[in-house]
Formats: structure tokens, sequence, C-alpha cells
């Protein structure tokens, strides 16, 4: 039977289709982990059409906005950790010392035998382990936060080895685990695994002074019998190499006597540590990228509506929604021929400089394209600016597109400050503050307010935009409810805020001023007058001036969402 | 008399009722079997099915075409680091090799037909291990530099070692990577959880980039949120074309094909295709040496099996 070449390739499991022609420039341009520091050069020097134009500075966009804002997520997230792992890495070397002060003189000639030589009996054959609650039952939120803490140990001066439930399956057996356990430490491949190697390893290199960390990210779902083995077999072990296990629980406290079997559980010696839930993760990520304007890029309303509802409702992991944003910025570079403008907006950090430079050596015919965008006419309109248009206004425009950016941010992060002592989440008063349909109702009621006509809205109306706003207001309102010492506090947070923006600073410092006037007088009056008619009258004074002190604040804080 | 006449009927209408009963029962008992069902043959089948005209050819030709819009954005995303997941209805296996001759031309691309019964996924990546150190070598001649020349060759290295060196962050060339093109990765040689553990983490190296197409409506069963989140990467491209399942059904048998000897010979041959080279040869000189001695019926085939099983387990305790 005759075939065809073609034939007998779709017939092949697999085959070359092509090789790479040649190392792409552009190709060079694109570097993941390090990117360059470059400013945007389009000068027409180069011969390019604008189409290869663009596609050449979105490639050169997308790998330094994202590996910043990756960056930055993983800087929250290692800040979010902080402490608990700083517990932990106390932990671990409490727990070192007293397997070093429990165990005899070492002589490396017995290392090798597993059973341990003990001075004081009482911690034989117990394995001190640490149970990380993760409060989240996706592991895959946790990977990072695992492979962080195995990093932070080491630096800490302790050998470790992050071991998954993958390696514990049972098609493997025992000899999987350790294998991989064995492959991290002694760094070699090792066919037939043994603990005595990491014995003899341990003691030739004379290690005694720093301790073995083994982390299991997921203990739920190892296999229970393998991990009960494993178990047993290090805590053999535990004192002639001191091993500390550590292993993350998504579940409850329950979990271990669940998985393990009760011979298992009596080798272990356990402490409890927690993690932050996944709602305080999002909730510093939403903060540090999209509120703090790390990405360069807002996300619209309907777009952060999505990725709330993906994350309560259906994913419940960061790390989609760390996705989700990736590929809003993919999306946003392949829609919008401008948006390499964010190379320029994200390179700034604090120092502010002028773009002028950087926007003049575009063609004239991107700059154009900017004009055409509803942001920069409604800017002209309110500016009555009918300025020439070139790189210089576009320049202006820009600053003042960013000044408005950072107003709106100091306001909402004042508002998430003061649902702080409510535990409103930050997610939830964000997407509020991006609703369309909201800043027009405020809109339209500013100037209802105004022109003194408030009756024009019906009830439901009224009661619409209530709900509609309901995490805002609900903010707003309990602003009177709060103890003077937190409303000063609150005072003190949105001051520092409010830095840039003079008008809602002066009123915040003049509300402050008047706390402290207040403190002072009752202060005073409590020295001079101590009869109790007086005491009964300054006390009934000193409750309403805090009313009114709360009030002003709920009032501002009305203000700054208008 | 008119009760009589009613009981009459209501007893000839109860004698037909057990008479029907009977009847039917008697015809379930019948000895008939489903495999005596007059199939047609596969052979016939296969031609009769090549011969169904395709409707609405241009159509379809016109909507494949228009995807080619989208091969710069998919293009972008794949440069972005995400894998692209193709699905939809028809057969996508044309439109991605396509998007890859015109799209991929500054890398290598490796195609793995997951349609097939058996696929050697390590195969795979030494082939893609082998096409990165090409690209690194052609990319090191135009700027300056040597890779290390004592390398070990591939085909002799563990799989952890190639997906290592498919995964190294500190190769001088960032923006190199081979891609790896694969259809129907739900398909039934790579349905099981070895094999997508495997194409996960190949597809997480930071040098490869895959691109794969799904047709089964349950495929995204395969993965865990680890593999779909951190390894695969997915960018989702609805993409129905419509094609015909031409290439992609060739290998399946037929479920109303007449299970003749036309489908042994075919399953046979799908079976000598999946070996590897090496086997392939054994059995091509089995077959020779059994079709110029047709008197010895199979005597040579039983002594051969017996001296290889021996040969083999003196090679293994050895």
């Amino acid at each position: 039977m005759y075939v065809t070449a073609f034939e007998c390739l779709l017939s092949q499991p697999f085959f070359v289709l092509h090789k790479a022609s040649k190392s792409s420039e552009s190709s060079a341009v694109m570097s993941p982990g390090k990117p360059r520091k470059r400013r945007l050069d389009s000068s027409p020097k180069v011969s390019l059409n604008s189409e290869s134009l663009k596609e050449n500075l979105k490639m050169e966009v997308f790998p330094y906005v994202w590996s910043k804002i990756e960056s930055n997520i993983k800087d929250v997230l290692r800040s979010i950790n902080a402490d608990v792992f700083d517990e932990i890495g106390r932990w671990v070397r409490e727990s070192f010392n007293k397997i070093c002060s429990c165990r005899g003189p070492v002589d490396p000639s017995k290392s090798t035998l597993p059973y341990p030589f003990v001075q004081n009996g009482g911690l034989v054959k117990k394995l001190f382990t640490a149970l990380v609650f993760t409060k989240n039952i996706e592991t895959v939120d946790d990977i990072l936060t695992f492979s962080e803490l195995g990093l932070n140990l080491k630096s800490h001066g302790c050998y470790v080895a992050n071991i998954s439930s993958l390696d514990f399956s049972t098609k493997n057996g025992i000899g999987g685990c350790l294998r991989a356990f064995l492959r991290q430490l002694l760094m070699v491949d090792i066919e037939a695994a043994d603990v005595s190697l990491l014995a003899s390893w341990y003691s030739d290199h004379g290690k005694y002074e720093k301790p073995v960390v083994v982390i299991i990210e997921d203990m739920e779902r190892c296999s229970g019998a393998l991990l009960s083995d494993f178990i047993k077999m290090l805590s053999e072990w535990s004192v002639k190499i001191p091993i500390i296990l550590i292993a993350g629980v998504a579940t409850s406290t329950d979990a271990p006597a669940n998985v393990l079997t009760s011979r298992a559980l009596q080798y272990l010696s356990t402490s409890m540590f927690f993690l932050k839930s996944p709602a305080e993760r999002m909730d510093a990520i939403i903060e540090a990228v999209l509120v703090k304007n790390c990405a360069g890029f807002s996300v619209g309303h309907k777009v952060a509506t999505f990725l709330r509802n993906y994350f309560l409702r259906q994913d419940g992991t960061v790390t989609s929604f760390v996705r989700a944003l990736k590929m809003a910025l993919v999306q946003q570079l392949s829609i919008e021929p401008l948006s390499f403008v964010l190379k320029i907006l994200v390179d700034e950090g604090d120092n502010k400089r002028s773009w002028y430079e950087d926007l003049a050596n575009l063609p004239e015919e991107v700059i154009n394209h900017a004009f055409e965008l509803p942001s920069y006419r409604t800017y002209s309109v309110n500016r009555n600016n009918h300025a020439e248009l070139n790189a210089m206004s576009l320049d202006h425009g820009l600053s003042e597109l960013q000044r408005l950016q950072d107003l709106w941010r100091s306001r909402l992060m004042c508002l998430h400050e003061a649902g702080r002592y409510h535990k409103v989440a930050l997610l939830d008063l964000y997407l509020e503050a991006l609703d369309p349909e909201l800043y027009n109702s405020r809109l339209s009621n500013h100037g209802c307010d105004n022109a003194k006509d408030k009756s024009l809205l019906s009830d439901s109306d009224k009661l619409f935009r209530l709900q509609k706003a309901e995490v805002t207001n609900q903010v707003i309102r309990k602003i009177r409810d709060l103890p003077a010492a937190k409303l000063s506090q609150l005072l003190k947070s949105w001051e520092g805020l409010t830095r840039g923006t003079v008008e809602v600073h002066e009123k915040i410092m003049e509300l402050q001023s008047q706390m402290v006037s207040g403190d002072v007088k009752s202060h005073k009056a409590e020295l001079t007058d101590n009869s109790k008619r007086h005491i009964n009258r300054h006390r009934l004074n000193m409750e309403k001036d805090a009313c009114t002190s709360n009030d002003k604040a709920m009032t501002l804080a009305g203000q700054t969402i208008r | 008399m008119d009760v009589d006449e009613i009981d009459e009927e209501e007893f000839g209408f109860s004698r037909n009722y057990f008479l029907a009963k009977e009847l039917g029962s008697s015809r379930k008992k019948s000895a008939r079997k489903l495999s005596e069902i007059d199939l047609v043959d596969e052979e016939e089948l296969r031609q009769v099915a090549a011969n169904i005209e395709p409707k609405h050819e241009k159509e379809v030709k016109h909507l494949i075409s228009s995807y080619e819009s989208s091969y710069s954005n998919w293009l972008f995303a794949l440069r972005c680091g995400f894998a692209l997941l193709m699905y939809g209805f028809g057969s996508k296996k044309a439109l991605m090799e396509d998007f890859a001759t015109k799209s991929l031309t500054e890398y290598s691309v490796v195609v793995v037909n997951g349609y097939l019964q058996s696929i050697n996924l390590k195969q795979v990546v030494i082939t893609l291990a082998e096409l990165l150190w090409d690209q690194l070598k052609l990319g090191r001649k135009t700027t300056s530099g040597s890779l290390c020349k004592s390398q070990q060759p591939f085909n002799t290295r563990s799989m952890s070692d190639l997906l290592t060196f498919l995964d190294k962050p500190d190769l001088e060339v960032e923006d190199c990577f081979v891609c790896i093109l694969v259809h129907n990765i739900d398909g039934p040689g790579l349905r099981d959880s070895d094999s997508q553990q495997c194409l996960a983490r190949i597809a997480s190296c930071s040098h490869v980039r895959m691109v794969a197409s799904i047709d089964h409506v349950n495929a995204p069963l395969l993965w865990d949120k680890k593999m779909v989140h951190t390894q695969f990467d997915w960018y989702w491209c609805h993409v129905p074309t419509f094609a015909p399942y031409k290439v992609e059904t060739k290998f399946f048998p037929f479920i109303l094909a007449h299970g003749g000897s036309a489908q042994s010979v075919k399953t046979a041959s799908i079976v000598l295709q999946s070996l590897t080279p090496n086997a392939q040869n054994v059995f091509k000189v089995v077959a020779e040496h059994q079709l110029a001695h047709p008197d010895e019926e199979g005597k040579f085939f039983h002594t051969w099996v017996s001296h290889f099983y021996l040969h083999f387990h003196v090679c293994r305790r050895n």
C-alpha cells in the first residue's frame, strides 16, 4: 500500500513541523524575568511600518509592566506572611535547641544507625511538627507561600526540602517521597533512597549546627498510610538528624487525626500556626496593585465585577485573580494602541518627571490618536483648552489624568481606612467606587442638593441608590459611632493619605485641631472643677463635642465621594 | 343477556392481551444477538464516509480564514507566557498548523498528534530539548559567547534532567522558546493522569510554549487548579471551525463497522505504528521470516518469543 509522506505524518505520534528560522531581534526585547531599562525609543531611525512599530512597543511594555506588578504582588504576599514566618522561624530554632539539648555527644561513627543516642529519654521518637493552617481549601494559593517559607527558613540557616502530595502517591510508594526529599537536600538523583544516606550526609559535613526542615504543602491530599510510614521513619532518626516537620493544613484541626494512623500521631509533637485568609490577601493585592497604581492602568467596573464574582462565588483563589489581571494586561495591550504609555506611567514610582521627552519621540499618528480619546476630550472641554495638539499638551493631559487618579485613590483609601474598623473588604468598596451608575446618581444627587430640590427624587429612587452603594454608605454611617480615640486615629491616617490634596487635607487638619482643643478644654475643666454637677455637665459637653466631630468626619467622608 | 355479551367481550379482550403478551415474550426469547445485525464492512463504511459531500465548504473556509486576524494576538499571548487552548466544534488541526506555519516561524515547532492511541512523551521532550539546543546555538552565533560544549546527549538523560534544561532560568538568551502543538490534548493516548501531569510540567517550562486543542466537553476535568493556573496557564480561544474530523477519527475504530479481518489489520497497524523504530524492525524481521516459511505455521514465532523473553530477563538481571 502506498502511503504519502503527509499521511505518514498524520499517523506519527509527533513530528517537527519546522525549525526556528532565525533568532529574532524583536523577540530579544521580551525578557519576562529582567525588564530592560530602556526608554521608549520609537524614533523613526529604524524604518518600520506603524503596525510592526506598535507590535514592538507592546512587546516591550508587557514584560516591563508585568514584572513590576508581579514583584509587587510577591512583596505584598511576603509581607502579609512575614509575622507568621517569623513565628515559625523562632519555633524551628526552639525545637532544634530542644533536640540538641536532649541528644548526647555526637559520635559520627554511629550516626548512620537509626536509633538515637539520648541523654534523658523524654523526647525519644518525637517529631517536632508545625501545622500551618492555610484557611484555604485551594492549595494552589499556598504553593508560593510554602516555597517562600522554605526560602525564609533557608536564609535563617536551615536545610529545607519542600515535598508536595504528588510525591506521596501510592504508586511510587515510600521510596518516591524519600527520593524527592533526598534529591533536594543532597542535590543528586538517588535510585535506592534510604534515610541512612541523609544521616551520613548530615554527619559527614559536620552540619550539626543546622536543623533539617521538611515542608509538606498539602497534608490532606497525601496518602495517609504513606505519610504515616514517612513520619514513623523520620521519628526514628529525629534525634540523630534533627528533622523538623512543617505541614500545610487546609481544613481543620482534626485533619491530622483524619489523615494519619493513631500510631503516627503519637510520634508528633505539634504546634499550630495560622496564615491570613484569602480575602485578606486579596484586599492587600487590590490595594497594592490596583489602588496604589502600581499597574499603571485601572480596570473598569465590569471587569472588577467579574473578578469579584469569580473570586467570591466560583474559584476563590488569589492565583486565578492574578492570572486574570495578567490577561487583562494582555488584552489592554492588544486592543488599545496607546497602552504602551503604561510603561512611562509605571516607570515613575515616586520620582515624578516630565514625559515630554518620551512622548516627543512618538510618531505623530500615535499622538493624534490620544486626542481622540474621551478622557482627553473631557479634559480639554473642562479646561477650555484649545491649545495646539502636540506632545506638550498630551504631557499636560497625562499629568492631569494622573493627578485625578491619585485623588480618587487617596479618597478610596480614606474610605477603606474608615471601613477597617468594621472589617469592610476593599474589594467591595473598590467595586462601588468604579460603578458608573453610582457616580452619575451621586452627581445628580449633588446637583439636587444644590438646587434644594430633593423632592424631585422619588423614594424608590433614593432607596435604589442607597442599596446600590450599600457598603460605602455603611462605612460613612458608621463613622458616627466611632469612639473618640479611634476617630482621632482615623483622622491621622486620613491626614497621611490626603497629603497631596490641599482642600481635603485642610479640612482634616481643622477637624483634628478641633478635637485636640476639645480634649485640652475638657482636661482643664477636670482640673479646675471637681463638683459632681459640673462633672456631669462636662461629660455631656464632651459627648456633644465628640458627636459633632464624628458628624463632621462623616460629612467630610460623604463629600469626598462626590 | 347483555351482561353475558359484555362478559364475552371482556374475556375476548383479556385473551387477546395475554396472547399478545405471550407472543411478545416469545419474540424476546428468540436467539437473535446483537452481533447478528448485518453491519457493513469497515472498508466500505470508510469509503462511503469519505465520499460524503461536505456541506457549507465555502462558509467553513471563510470562517477558518477569518481567524487569521487573531494570529498576532495569539502570538502575543504566547510570548507573554500563556499557553493557547483552542476549543469549539470542528477539527482545529489545519487551523493550528496554519497558525504555526505563518506566525511561529521564529520558533521551532513540534506537533503531537494526541488523537493517536499511544504517545511517548519522553521522546517528545527529547526532541524539544534538541530543538532548544539548536535554537540556542543559532542565537549564540549572532551574539557573542559560547555554550558549554561537553554536553551529554539528550536521549540518555532522565526526564527531570530534560525538564530542568527546558526550564533553565539562567540561559543568556531569554526570549528563546520552542513550541509544542498538541492536537487533542484530551485524546485517548493522553487522557491518563500521568500524561497530563507530564504535559503540565512541559508547559510550565520557561522555554516551552504550548498550543493545544480540546474536543471533549469534559476535557477540563483532566486538570486540577494547580495545573490550570500555574502550569498550563491557558489562554482560552473559542475557534469553532465546523470542519470535519477526518484525520482525528481515522485511527478510531468505527462503532457501526463490522469487526472483520480488515479491522484487526487496522488495529495491528496502529499498535505497530506506536512502537519504537527498533521494535518495529524486530517485528518486520519476524514477519518476513514467517512469509518466507509458510509451512512452519508460527513455530518460529513461538521459539523466537521464548528466546526473546529469556534474553530480556538475563539482561535485566545483569
